[in-house]
């Protein structure tokens, strides 16, 4: 199934009955136990079975041990005899114990395969029903707003024009929102979970998630602080940066009677800490426990409620930092609003590759 | 007669070229079309236009080829259209010679802004190739021959390299340059700390420009591409 790993199960198979074997001519000489043998050997076959891919590393091994068993271990010493019915007895014997226990290995991963699959899919499943429906509303605003313009442009007043133009600009940029971040969960799962991290300057980091942020809602202050020093972090750059936009996005829209937004990070016990903090409404307690993966399991969200849609960038936030080994949490503030807290190892772990 | 800039657009997607198309039309331009890359090789040769706006996936070739293949004879400035999630292909463009990027999707006037800086630094690298002149924006003169920095009435104190760095960037002010190719020009070889060894200065010479994030007064910083001189007043 897959060639990269051939070589690797090959060497695994032959150390673990090589070592097996030396064992077992200790055992033999030393202790004279030789009836502990064949159950060596089964072990042997059984760990091969255990760790290496499919089924024929551990057919494999079981034959070469009932030859070793036969050749090194049993009447006549270092000769092949199956002649000897007890020794053909016990070397079918071991043969029938091996292949099934390397069949039932290979079948016990298959199903556990095929369960995460399962769900894989299954989340899949909810994930995509409910962007579908989210994708509806602003499409319909796109659709109707331009035919309007392109069938009625003679009737249409230019303020009219102008209102039904913007409707059109606003619902797109929104779906540009939803895109990169549906975009950014495909390249999660592409790639295992599994993230491919380089350094990245704190200070043009931040720039570019104001550059970005900026572009969307000019209006909107962001009081920034972060430390003076020239500090580096290891990060998907692009995936943080949309974890960052992503909640501060999040604020803007959610969080009602916001005066203040604030961006904040530091550097605590060899973590970088990202903190974004506003003094809006808040946050409900009985939202608190599933607004990082709310989106998924919600089933009765309000039909036509396009700010529910943001859950899934709050999901996508947990899924990046998740994947990179970091963690997130959120709580409200005893002034009022509340603070998303994220933070990242700032070692580099590049030998973890 | 028409002594209007010619604009070559290479994108196979009709409305996206249609879009371009308008908006380059209502500001000036005059806009030629080709719906895929060796349509776009062709009309290149024959009209021979100022500006190529080039989108990378093309249904017949990689645009990357079309770029190596102007870029054989031709200066003519190419701006790229690219997604936002492919770092490697915007880096691997601007190295064979592309001299900006628009991210898809892009609003109006980024993407004029874009064209129009283009244009510009293009013109000044053509024409006024002199030594000795100056460059100036917002409140920063830099002088050439002095190698001195003017921001505010102030005089800034820069190192050797790190006015290097600035007077490469102002040169090609508009244009992206890559980390690879600032490094190339900048120290002459990389090593495995080179990328680092630029992000320090960087970092220096905007707390020197008293540069605040998400401003970008003078140098805009492209996240895992490179870095930009501002040429236009804002």
């Amino acid at each position: 199934m897959d060639k990269n790993r051939r070589p690797k199960n090959i060497i695994f198979s032959t150390i673990v009955l090589f070592t097996f074997f030396v064992i077992s001519l200790f055992i033999s000489e030393l202790l004279e136990a030789s009836t502990l043998i064949p159950a060596l050997f089964v072990l042997a076959v059984f760990l091969i079975a255990m760790y290496t891919d499919g089924y024929w590393y551990g057919v494999a091994g079981s034959i070469v041990s009932v030859m070793a068993l036969n050749y090194a271990f049993t009447f006549p010493y270092f000769k092949f005899n199956f002649s000897i019915p007890v020794n053909l007895v016990s070397a079918v014997i071991m043969l029938v114990i091996t292949i099934f226990t390397s069949a039932l290995m290979t079948k016990v991963r298959q199903q556990d395969k095929l369960q995460a699959e399962g769900e894989k899919e299954k989340m899949r499943a909810n994930l995509l029903r409910a962007v579908s429906h989210d994708l509806r509303t602003p499409l319909t605003t796109i659709y109707g707003s331009s035919s309007a313009i392109v069938e009625k442009y003679d009737d249409l007043s230019k303020e009219q024009m102008i209102q039904l133009a913007n409707g059109i600009r606003d619902d797109s940029q929104w779906l540009v929102g939803m895109v990169e971040n549906l975009l950014t969960v495909t390249r999660i799962d592409n790639v295992k979970m599994k993230i491919v991290k380089s350094p990245v300057v704190l200070e043009e980091l931040i720039d570019a998630v104001l550059v970005r942020f900026r572009k969307r809602y000019p209006n909107q202050e962001i009081e920034v602080s972060i430390p003076e020093d020239f500090v580096m972090i290891p990060m998907d750059a692009t995936l943080i940066e949309q974890v960052v936009v992503n909640i501060l996005e999040n604020a803007v829209q959610h969080a009602v009677g916001m005066t203040r937004l604030i961006l904040k990070v530091y550097i605590f016990n060899q973590k970088a800490f990202f903190e974004i903090i506003d003094d809006g409404c808040g946050i409900d307690k009985e939202r608190m426990n599933d607004i990082f993966t709310g989106y998924f399991e919600k089933k009765n969200a309000p039909a036509d409620c396009q700010k529910s849609s943001m859950g899934i960038g709050l999901s996508v936030c947990a899924s990046i930092i998740r994947a990179h080994e970091g963690s997130i949490m959120v709580e409200n503030n005893s002034q009022g609003g509340c603070c998303f807290r994220f933070c990242l190892d700032m070692e580099d772990e590049e030998n973890e590759q | 007669m028409s002594n209007k800039y010619k604009i070559l657009v290479v994108e196979d997607e009709n409305n996206i070229r249609n879009f371009i198309k308008t908006i380059l039309e209502t500001n000036g331009y005059q806009v030629l079309c080709a719906n895929n890359g060796s349509n776009g090789k062709t009309m290149f040769l024959s009209h021979c236009p100022n500006l190529v706006i080039l989108d990378l996936g093309l249904p017949d070739m990689d645009g990357l080829d079309l770029i190596r293949g102007i870029r054989e004879e031709f200066a003519t400035p190419i701006i790229i259209l690219s997604a936002r999630t492919n770092e490697i292909d915007k880096v691997k463009a601007l190295d064979l010679g592309a001299n900006d990027y628009v991210t898809k999707p892009f609003g109006t006037n980024e993407f004029l802004a874009r064209v129009r800086a283009t244009l510009r630094s293009t013109r000044q690298e053509e024409g006024e190739r002199q030594v000795g002149k100056s460059f100036t924006v917002n409140n920063m003169t830099i002088d050439y021959e002095r190698r001195s920095i003017v921001l505010d009435g102030e005089e800034i104190k820069l190192t050797q390299t790190e006015y290097n760095i600035v007077e490469l960037l102002s040169i090609h002010a508009g244009r992206v340059l890559t980390y690879s190719e600032i490094i190339k020009k900048i120290w002459g070889y990389a090593d495995a700390g080179s990328v680092k060894k630029l992000q320090v200065n960087m970092a220096n010479i905007r707390k020197k420009f008293h540069e605040k994030p998400g401003e970008n007064k003078y140098i805009k910083n492209e996240l895992s591409v490179g870095y930009s001189f501002k040429d236009e007043e804002k």
